[in-house]
């Protein structure tokens, strides 16, 4: 095999890693997933190490030919689409007979992200804000509210949403923004029951907390913990507390001022 | 009646997250059920007076044990049914009654409801992991036969 052949197939494998790990998929899945994929093209050998922010991938095709790439993960973004689908592309690419070209499996790959971003894109607007309406009415009834509360939790969640997509293109820091949005949340939903709209301002900030609280972060750190990787699981571990601890002192501190 | 109101909200609330996890429309059923199966078995145990944490645990394991049957079946990564799930599950109320008394300076009760919030937390995660465990066994028994 050529070097440029090498070069080709560590790249489409580390693009779909990447992908994979941006989406929040467990970084297990993502090791075993570009490992397999280099096997399938022929690599004798592949040694694949990743945390949630960084995928180093060496392929060894045969003695002396061995290719290293790196990627940096800056942003992830829970896509259950986007991983479902690259999911489909790796199996495919380590069944099909005869073997898909590096070339091809690039296409599939870019054709399957563009897709899939854009379908996320235009549910975004509407349906997301139904999802986080639901979510957040709902987790306030869940935990005893009633039907005002429940209006209220909604809309809401609606708000907060826009809040915190509205932070993001003015700041980067991602706890800062929380504790704006979260603190926010606290304020309105004491504005909302003052108002009449809503009894209980706790049950309504619960229900908020729900939608946005790192509950997949939490859970996939004390699996990674439990399977070995423990960089990965502490690094998660104590960026989903901190998150979670920022979001419920946000909405409570609003409860001291008013 | 409570406990109706609460087990439907957790569907609801489960259809909702799949929404916001870009689930696809015709898969929410599915989510759906998870919802219900998780905070249904919760409250089963709870009623047949077993440790909140155990029952924490239990609930997960068998969540989990769904969603690995549901990601078969559907072609979908297991991990998209674990998350909206188990949602229910997550105590996010005690989260925010510790963080409350935290600021209060009310400490025995920020301390009760916080330690409360990591353990049943660390506890559900335990459980989800147990059986992802055991399906990576029956994975790689399966694969080892084929081969030989």
């Amino acid at each position: 095999m050529t070097r440029e052949e090498a070069e080709k197939i560590v790249y489409i494998a580390i693009s779909i890693g990447e992908e994979l790990l941006a989406s929040s998929a467990e970084v297990s899945r993502v090791e075993d997933t570009v490992t397999r994929i280099l096997q399938a093209y022929g690599a004798t050998r592949a040694d694949v190490f990743s945390i949630t922010s960084s995928l180093e991938v060496t392929a060894h095709f045969g003695d002396f030919n061995t290719v290293t790439q790196t990627r940096r993960i800056r942003s992830i973004n829970t896509d259950m689409a986007m991983l479902e689908a690259l999911n489909g592309l790796s199996r495919m690419i380590c069944s099909a007979e005869p073997r898909m070209t590096p070339e091809e499996a690039l296409v599939r790959f870019k054709k399957i992200r563009e897709e899939t971003k854009a379908a996320a894109e235009s549910r975004s607007a509407s349906l997301q804000m139904l999802g986080y309406a639901v979510v957040s009415g709902s987790f306030t009834v869940f935990f005893g509210g009633d039907m005002a509360d429940c209006i209220a939790g909604a809309v809401i969640g609606v708000i907060l949403k826009l809040i915190e997509s509205a932070l993001g293109k003015v700041m980067t820091n991602r706890l800062l923004i929380a504790f704006i949005w979260s603190f926010a949340g606290g304020l309105l939903a004491h504005f909302f029951v003052a108002f009449g709209l809503g009894h209980h301002s706790d049950l309504i900030s619960i229900g908020n907390i729900m939608l946005f609280i790192p509950g997949i972060a939490f859970t996939n750190s004390i699996r990674d913990l439990f399977y070995g990787d423990t960089i990965t699981g502490l690094i998660r571990f104590c960026e989903s507390v901190i998150l979670a601890i920022t979001i419920a002192v946000g909405f409570t501190a609003a409860g001291l001022i008013m | 009646m409570q406990e109706i109101i609460q087990l439907t909200a957790a569907v609801v609330g489960s259809i909702g997250f799949g929404i916001v996890f870009h689930m696809r429309p015709k898969k929410l059923k599915w989510a759906a059920l998870g919802g219900f199966l998780s905070w249904a078995s919760y409250l089963v145990l709870v009623h047949a007076g077993l440790n909140e944490y155990l029952c924490g645990f239990i609930a997960a394991a068998l969540t989990t044990a769904y969603a690995e049957i549901m990601a078969r079946s559907t072609k979908t990564p297991a991990i998209i049914y674990v998350v909206v799930s188990t949602v229910p599950l997550i105590p996010g109320a005690a989260l925010y009654r510790s963080m409350n008394a935290l600021l209060r300076q009310d400490m025995t009760v920020a301390r009760a409801q916080g330690l409360y919030a990591l353990i049943f937390a660390t506890s559900m995660a335990a459980g989800i992991v147990l059986t992802t465990l055991f399906e990576r066994m029956a994975v790689q028994r399966s694969a080892a036969e084929n081969k030989s």
